[in-house]
């Protein structure tokens, strides 16, 4: 009468880290990392390199759960 | 001892035929519970029901124990109280909202709006007494955190209330009922507490997308930002030559402002009509659909009590605004759990949208209303 698997079954894809993709204000690169507290949509972040050009103004443009690909 | 008991059992060497003689008593036993106790199955399966329902209720718990905790260490880290808040958060997650009478329904959205914006308030300022040193975008997403918490509290006690209220009376449909309806609350229980996880980091959640939207579409461009009303802004931008009044509430903390008041003061105060408003929110999606899915239409895209839809419909009626309507499709747990990648990407699509419905309905040099409702929190301005 219980299924003990629906409820269990559902535990592997709960707490999905979002990423905060960021862009950089002096080239345009975007790039993402996980998510860290204070982070927010249209935030100036100012203490984090470019990987490209190495300028350290950038922007937050974007902040969600990525879709699990699927295997191939 | 034993070989003696087996030796007594065995027909061919007991006195009489003991075993099957046994048999047929248990058997008969068996006959007579049926005849004279009918519900005897009935009783088995309630039994069975009962201990399913405890199996889920203690799963209830169990969320609702982790999202108190959650619940507390966040005001503790966030907060820095004093005192272990503890016992403040029990009592609110406690509170409760009385609806307005409807017998007589004239004036029952002003009624309705009152008793929520004081619900809201002292919820607010409640919450802003137990966290001193939280910002006052922070206080916002600790009280959407403890409304979190007052939720899974009610969802949880009502589900005990029919689990013993069942046992009390063995009535096999009160616990039918129950049992019927709990995956569903079991499922809106777990998105609750991946709620509250988002709501404690402070990550935007997939209501979001029109706050998003809004944000995305002013960035930028803004010309002009004002608060209009609590907790919400505008931000004036010029597509084209078209004057857009943006409407969203102020993030980064988690709230939804107050759109109606918010567009209804804007119109009041723009010296013309504008020629269009645009509503963008998010929309629950039916089993099967695709998350992230947009759909176009007229009225207003505002869930909740009413109250903002109905004032925005009302001027809009009064004045001869035509209402344009944008949503996003969702479950109710992508809505209340950080945003999904497809939801953030239908986003970029609907400001194509909205920019492409501004310039075929309104002319250059006219003004259009675009407001973006939903919880605005990790959406900054
Ligand atoms: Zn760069």
């Amino acid at each position: 009468m219980s299924e003990p698997s629906l409820v269990i079954g559902r535990g592997k894809e709960r707490f999905q880290e979002p990423l905060t993709f960021l862009k950089c204000l002096e080239c345009g690169t975007e790039n993402s990392r996980p998510f860290k507290e204070a982070d927010y949509v249209l935030k100036v972040v100012e203490d984090e390199k470019c990987p490209k050009c190495g300028s350290m103004k950038s922007k937050i443009v974007n902040i969600y759960v990525p879709e699990k690909k699927t295997p191939k | 001892m034993v070989a003696e008991f087996l030796a007594f059992l065995n027909p061919a060497t007991g006195t009489d035929n003991v075993l099957s003689f046994l048999l047929s008593l248990i058997w008969i036993a068996f006959l007579m519970i049926f005849f004279l106790y009918p519900s005897f199955g009935q009783r088995m399966q309630l039994s069975y029901m009962l201990r399913d329902l405890e199996k889920k209720l203690n799963r209830l718990k169990a969320i609702k124990d982790e999202i108190h905790r959650v619940t507390v260490d966040t005001i503790k880290r966030v907060g820095r109280p004093e005192k272990d808040p503890t016992p403040e958060i029990d009592r609110l997650s406690e509170f409760f909202i009385i609806q307005p009478e409807s017998m007589d329904p004239y004036g029952l959205v002003y009624k309705l709006e009152h008793i929520l914006e004081t619900g809201e308030r002292t919820y607010e300022n409640e919450v802003a007494k137990i966290a001193p040193h939280a910002t006052e975008h922070q206080v916002k997403s600790l009280t959407n955190l403890v409304e979190v918490l007052r939720g899974i509290n009610t969802l949880y006690r009502v589900v005990r209330h029919y689990y013993l209220l069942g046992r009390k009376t063995s009535n096999i449909y009160m616990v039918l009922q129950i049992q019927m309806v709990l995956p569903m609350i079991i499922e809106i229980a777990e998105s609750y507490q991946q709620a509250a996880t988002a709501f404690s980091k402070g990550q935007p959640i997939g209501d979001g997308v029109g706050p998003l939207v809004a944000a995305k579409l002013a960035d930028g461009r803004e010309k002009e930002r004002y608060e209009i009303a609590k907790d919400t802004i505008v931000q004036e931008v010029e597509i084209e030559n078209r004057k857009v009044y943006v409407v969203r509430a102020a993030g980064p903390g988690g709230t939804v402002g107050r759109p109606g008041e918010a567009v209804k003061q804007l119109i009041e105060r723009l010296p013309e009509n504008p020629k269009l408003i645009v509503t963008i929110d998010a929309a629950l999606k039916l089993e099967g659909e695709e998350t992230g899915k947009i759909a176009e239409g007229v009225g207003v895209a505002i869930g909740g009590p009413g109250v903002d839809k109905y004032k925005i419909e009302e001027l809009a009626r009064s004045r001869g605004i035509p209402l344009h309507a944008f949503v996003i499709f969702q479950s109710i747990t992508e809505a209340i759990t950080p945003m999904r990648e497809s939801i953030a990407k239908s986003a970029d699509v609907v400001i194509e949208k909205v920019r492409q419905l501004i310039l075929e309905k309104v002319n250059g040099g006219e003004t259009v209303v675009v407001a973006g409702i939903g919880n605005t929190i990790g959406v900054g301005v």
